[in-house]
C-alpha cells in the first residue's frame, strides 16, 4: 500500500469509524475498519487522486455490500421457499426467465417515464446514472446551473424509484 | 426523510462528491437514516436493470442565441452493471479524469477507433470506460473486448481490470472479465501483468487467468486469441462455464447450464451462428452435451442422448 494512504488511513480512523457507526455498522465497526486495512494492505493501489474521500467511499460502499447481501439472502430464502419442489436455479445466474420477459415489458414503461420528464431532465439523468459524470462537469457542458442539474436529478430519480417500487409491489 | 436521504443518494453517487463528514452529521441526527439511505441506494443500484439503453438528442433550448459549442456526444446506454465496489474505487480515483463508458448489448458488438490508432473491438454484454482525455487508459469492468494496440514505449496502453493492470507492450490482445474470473490471451507483442506489482510478462501465445483457483498463466494458440471477431471460438481445455458466458455474450442468447454441464471441458472451436436452433444442434454435440430450450433462452445439460 501506498505509504501516504496508510498514514492518512490511521490518521482518520477515528473519524471513518465514526461515520461507520453512523451508517449503522454498530458494534461491527471496527472489525469493518480491520477488514479496510486488510483490503488496503492487500491490494496495490496506484495513486489516489482525493485520498480521504476515496477511504469514506470504501467504507460506504463496505456498508452497502452488507445491505445487499443482507437483502439478497432474505430474498434468496423466500424464493426457495415459494419455489420448493421445484429445480433450484443455480444462484449464480441472475435472473429467472420469467422475471426477464416482466423486465422487458416494464423497460417499455421506464422508457415513457423518462421521456415524460422532458428531454434535459432524461439527458441529464442519463449523464450522471449511466455514464458517471459529476453534477458540475454536466452543469458545465450544459450551460445550466448547477442547481437547476441537482432539481433534474431528483425530479428523475423520484419518478425511476417510484416506477421501480410500483414495480416490485405489482 | 425520504427526500432529504435521496437527496444524499445523488450526492454521494457524484464522482467529485467530498463532504462525507457532512453526511456523518446527518446519520447521526437520527439513527433510522442510516436505513433509508441503504435502502434508496440499492433502489438506485437496481435502476440499472430497468433504464432502457436508449440514446438521447441533445436538446437545444429555444432560445439559444445561435449556434452553441457543439459537442459530439456519444449516448451508448445498454444494461450497465451493477456499480461493483471495483467500479466505484475507480470513479474515486479518476475524478480528474473525462471518464466516458461504452456499453453494449448481448450479441451486440462494436469498434472503437481511438484517436491514438488503437482499435478496441467490444463483444456483445460488455462495459468498458475509456477517457476522453487520456487515451491511453481503459478499464474493462465486465465482458469481453479485444485490444489491438498503437505501440507507445515512453506512454504505454493500460487496461485496467478489476484491481489488476494489464499494461501494452506493442500489441494486440483480448480480455474477458465476469464476474469470477479475469483471463487476457496475447496474440500478438507483448503485455505485462500488474507492472507495479508481479510483472508478469506475456509474450504472444500466452494467456494468463486469474479466478478462484488463483493466478495461472499457460499456452495459447496466437490464433484463437479474439477469434469471436471472426465468428469462432476457440478452446484449449476450457470448462463449459466459461465456453456458455462467450457464447451467451458473443450471440446474445441468453445461456445457462447446469452445475455438471459447466464442470465439464471442451477442446476445439465452435462456429457461432446467427440461427440459434441451427448452431446449438451442432454446438451442443460438439462439447458432448444437450441443449435444450428454456422460455426465453438456452440450457446446456450433460449427455447427448435423445430429449426425455
Amino acid at each position: 500500500m501506498a505509504t501516504g494512504l496508510s498514514a492518512l488511513f490511521m490518521a482518520n480512523r477515528a473519524a471513518l469509524l465514526r461515520f461507520l457507526r453512523a451508517r449503522g455498522a454498530g458494534e461491527n465497526a471496527e472489525d469493518m475498519i480491520q477488514d479496510m486495512w486488510m483490503k488496503l494492505e492487500a491490494k496495490d493501489i496506484g495513486p489516489v487522486a482525493d485520498p480521504l474521500p476515496y477511504l469514506y467511499r470504501m467504507a460506504n460502499n463496505l456498508m452497502l455490500d452488507r445491505y445487499r447481501s443482507a437483502t439478497r439472502r432474505e430474498r434468496r430464502e423466500q424464493d426457495w421457499a415459494e419455489g420448493a419442489g421445484g429445480v433450484m436455479a443455480d444462484p449464480a445466474d441472475d435472473m429467472p426467465v420469467d422475471e426477464r420477459l416482466i423486465l422487458n415489458q416494464t423497460l417499455d414503461e421506464a422508457r415513457e417515464v423518462l421521456r415524460a420528464l422532458g428531454p434535459r431532465v432524461e439527458l441529464v439523468f442519463r449523464r450522471f446514472r449511466i455514464e458517471g459524470v459529476g453534477q458540475r462537469a454536466i452543469a458545465d457542458e450544459l450551460g445550466v446551473s448547477l442547481t437547476t442539474v441537482e432539481k433534474d436529478l431528483q425530479k428523475a430519480y423520484r419518478a425511476m424509484i417510484a416506477l421501480k417500487q410500483k414495480m416490485d409491489t405489482a | 426523510m425520504q427526500e432529504e436521504a435521496l437527496g444524499w443518494v445523488i450526492r454521494t453517487r457524484d464522482p467529485d462528491f467530498v463532504d462525507w463528514e457532512a453526511l456523518t452529521l446527518w446519520l447521526e441526527g437520527d439513527p433510522a437514516r442510516a436505513d433509508v439511505y441503504d435502502a434508496l441506494m440499492a433502489a438506485d443500484t437496481e435502476l440499472d436493470n430497468i433504464i432502457p439503453p436508449e440514446p438521447v438528442g441533445m436538446p437545444v433550448a429555444a432560445n439559444d442565441p445561435g449556434e452553441p459549442q457543439r459537442r459530439t456526444w456519444r449516448w451508448i446506454g445498454g444494461g450497465a452493471i451493477a456499480a461493483a465496489l471495483v467500479a466505484a474505487i475507480s470513479v474515486g480515483m479518476m475524478t480528474r479524469a473525462d471518464i466516458y463508458t461504452v456499453s453494449t448489448r448481448p450479441g451486440e458488438t462494436q469498434t472503437i477507433a481511438l484517436e491514438d490508432g488503437t482499435r478496441i473491438d467490444v463483444n456483445g454484454s460488455t462495459t468498458l470506460r475509456l477517457d476522453r482525455n487520456d487515451t491511453r487508459f481503459a478499464a474493462l469492468d465486465s465482458g469481453e473486448a479485444a485490444f489491438t494496440v498503437r505501440h507507445d514505449e515512453a506512454n504505454p496502453f493500460r487496461v485496467t481490470v478489476g484491481d489488476a493492470v494489464f499494461e501494452d507492450a506493442g500489441t494486440v490482445f483480448n480480455i474477458v472479465h465476469t464476474s469470477d474470473a479475469t483471463r487476457i490471451g496475447v496474440s500478438e507483442g507483448k503485455v505485462i501483468y500488474n507492472p507495479e506489482a508481479q510483472a508478469i510478462s506475456l509474450p504472444a501465445g500466452r494467456a494468463l487467468t486469474d479466478d478462484a483457483q488463483g493466478l495461472r498463466v499457460m499456452d495459447v494458440a496466437p490464433a484463437a486469441v479474439a477469434s469471436w471477431r471472426q465468428g469462432r471460438l476457440v478452446y484449449a481445455n476450457a470448462a463449459v462455464g466459461e465456453i456458455s458466458e462467450d457464447i451467451g455474450r458473443s450471440l446474445g442468447v441468453r445461456l445457462t447450464a447446469t452445475p455438471g454441464a459447466r464442470a465439464m471441458r471442451f477442446t476445439g472451436t465452435i462456429r457461432l451462428e446467427k440461427d440459434q436452433a441451427r448452431f446449438f444442434a451442432g454446438a451442443a454435440p460438439l462439447m458432448g452435451l444437450r441443449a435444450i430450450r428454456t422460455g426465453d433462452g438456452w440450457m446446456l445439460k450433460e449427455g447427448n442422448g435423445p430429449q426425455s
